[in-house]
């Protein structure tokens, strides 16, 4: 029997890329499918989008078992090493095995591809992040496909790297997962260790705490009265008269949320204005029709100008918002207790559940059901 | 207001505006006057303010100015359809009303309509806005 030495094979940051990578991509998957943590999503993103980096950049100039050019990764190798699983030979490896070398790369590859994706689609749809009015729309859009794909990948290969890491650790009685928790190994062999680099994992986790605050402190100084809305952008085009005609009675309802032709008819018959004569002068008429046409949702100007201009079929000019297809898909499981409330009021009362419906940018993570009321 | 030359600042400047609020009243009830009104009674403006007029729209169901505005001036009402807040019109609570020619003229012509299915004669405006002034 030979003698058993405690190794620390994996540094500090590299166990801490390890399980912040984890916890991101977790929260990331977590928060995508309800638009209203649209802002969590993203801090996830560009957590994951950092550690990635850090670790290409630790792959280079890391402790030993963290550096690339330490896998053994040739194809050689992983293959004498997969047939060495099947007949019970494969030989044990310090850092990481030829296999679980070429699951790294791909799962790097991978992960900037769904980050740049992502990138693509924040800026492209919602006009937002690093690149914000240097993507077109419809780049944005096709990105957002390719950004799922991705992830679903990411998501296959990160069970694939699990799977291989559990056989690992039964075929060669080696906890791997908790050696990428501590640290250490048991090895025959007495070299082979690194050293710590707690200095570098200190930054890095001061970086990533300092950045997580500086994301979120909307929250913590919000009111009641005056909510946090993440990603405000610049205002829209906007005219005060129409503000304050359309204002007058009921919420300005942004012109993105119907086509040209649609405001113009509405404007046409502002004498039966769902069943009261406005009695507009013919220069508030032409000047009102004219900022609703030019900001309609042809325009294009925010992610529902898009969609509402795209869920329409030619021949159809709904004189209500809550005519639009996409509208009615959006609110379409929005429970009908919610329409009934009083706090509510109504499926008019856009600004009861966004908190931006006023300056009309309708962002995703600026919806809020309210609670309902107690009767 | 944090200081006390704050105070004087702050009377004359609601003197300012219950004498621009007085002379608005005023010049329109001149203008209603040379329209063919005779004088104006702030007891028959009360009456037509609460006076209500059959719904077009809705059998059975009547309108009237408190409908959207309630019958208390002094609170705050609310629009028939879309249930849009309307800030109370006395001008004893709201320092803003009755103090702008046009938006008065544009509130008579739209509501008149939709009230009673017609234009209000300067007769009815004046006795209206005689009533609504002392509120």
């Amino acid at each position: 029997m030979l003698n058993k030495h405690r190794l620390l094979i994996w540094d500090l940051p590299t166990r801490l890329f390890h399980w912040l990578l984890v916890a991101s991509f977790t929260t990331a998957w977590i928060s995508f499918d309800d638009n209203r943590y649209l802002d969590v999503h993203v801090y996830a993103g560009y957590l994951f989008f950092s550690l990635l980096v850090f670790r290409l950049i630790w792959g280079a100039v890391g402790s030993r078992h963290a550096r690339f050019r330490a896998f053994a990764c040739d194809w050689p190798s992983v293959w004498a090493y997969l047939r060495g699983l099947l007949n019970g030979q494969a030989a044990r490896h310090l850092g990481h095995n030829p296999a679980g070398a070429w699951a790294i790369f791909a799962m790097l590859a991978l992960g900037l591809a769904v980050s740049l994706a992502g990138i693509l689609t924040l800026a492209g749809e919602e006009g937002h992040g690093p690149l914000r009015g240097l993507i077109p729309y419809a780049v944005g859009s096709a990105a957002k496909d390719a950004h799922e794909l991705l992830a679903w990948s990411l998501l296959v290969l990160t069970l694939v790297h699990v799977s291989g890491v559990i056989v690992e650790s039964v075929f060669h009685k080696n906890n791997l997962i908790w050696a990428m928790i501590t640290g250490y190994k048991e090895t025959t062999s007495p070299a082979g260790g690194v050293s710590k680099h707690g200095v570098v994992a200190v930054v890095m986790l001061s970086v990533a705490c300092i950045f997580t605050a500086m994301y979120f402190r909307g929250y913590l100084t919000q009111t009641p009265d005056k909510p946090y809305v993440p990603f405000q952008g610049p205002p829209l085009p906007d005219n005060p008269t129409w503000r304050t005609e359309c204002g007058d009675c009921h919420l300005a309802f942004y012109p993105v949320l119907l086509p040209a032709r649609s405001w113009r008819k509405l404007m046409a018959e502002q004498g039966d204005h769902f069943g009261e004569d406005l009695s507009l002068d013919a220069a508030t008429v032409a000047e009102i029709t004219g900022f609703l046409a030019a900001n309609a949702a042809e325009s294009g100007l925010t992610e529902a100008a898009h969609k509402m201009n795209d869920s329409l079929s030619a021949g159809h000019t709904p004189l209500r918002i809550t005519e639009m297809p996409y509208w009615r898909r959006k609110h379409a499981e929005i429970d009908a207790a919610y329409w009934q409330d009083k706090k509510i009021g109504g499926k008019n009362h856009c600004s009861a559940c966004h908190l931006d419906a006023a300056q009309g940018t309708f962002e995703d993570s600026a919806m809020r059901l309210p609670p309902l009321s107690k009767n | 207001m944090n200081n006390k030359r704050g105070w004087p600042a702050l009377i004359g400047l609601s003197l300012c505006t219950a004498v621009a609020q007085a002379a608005v009243v005023d010049d329109m009830l001149v203008g209603y006057k040379a329209a063919g009104a005779a004088g104006f009674d702030a007891a028959r403006g009360e009456q037509l303010w609460h006076k209500t007029f059959p719904d077009p729209e809705a059998a059975g169901k009547t309108r009237g100015c408190g409908t959207c505005h309630t019958d208390n001036l002094k609170e705050r009402g609310k629009h028939a359809s879309t249930g849009k807040v309307i800030e109370p019109l006395a001008p004893s609570v709201n320092k803003e009303r009755l103090t702008d020619p046009k938006f008065i003229e544009k509130w008579f012509t739209r509501n008149c309509k939709w009230v009673l299915g017609r234009a209000c004669t300067p007769q009815e405006k004046g006795d209206v806005l005689s009533f609504l002034r002392k509120q």
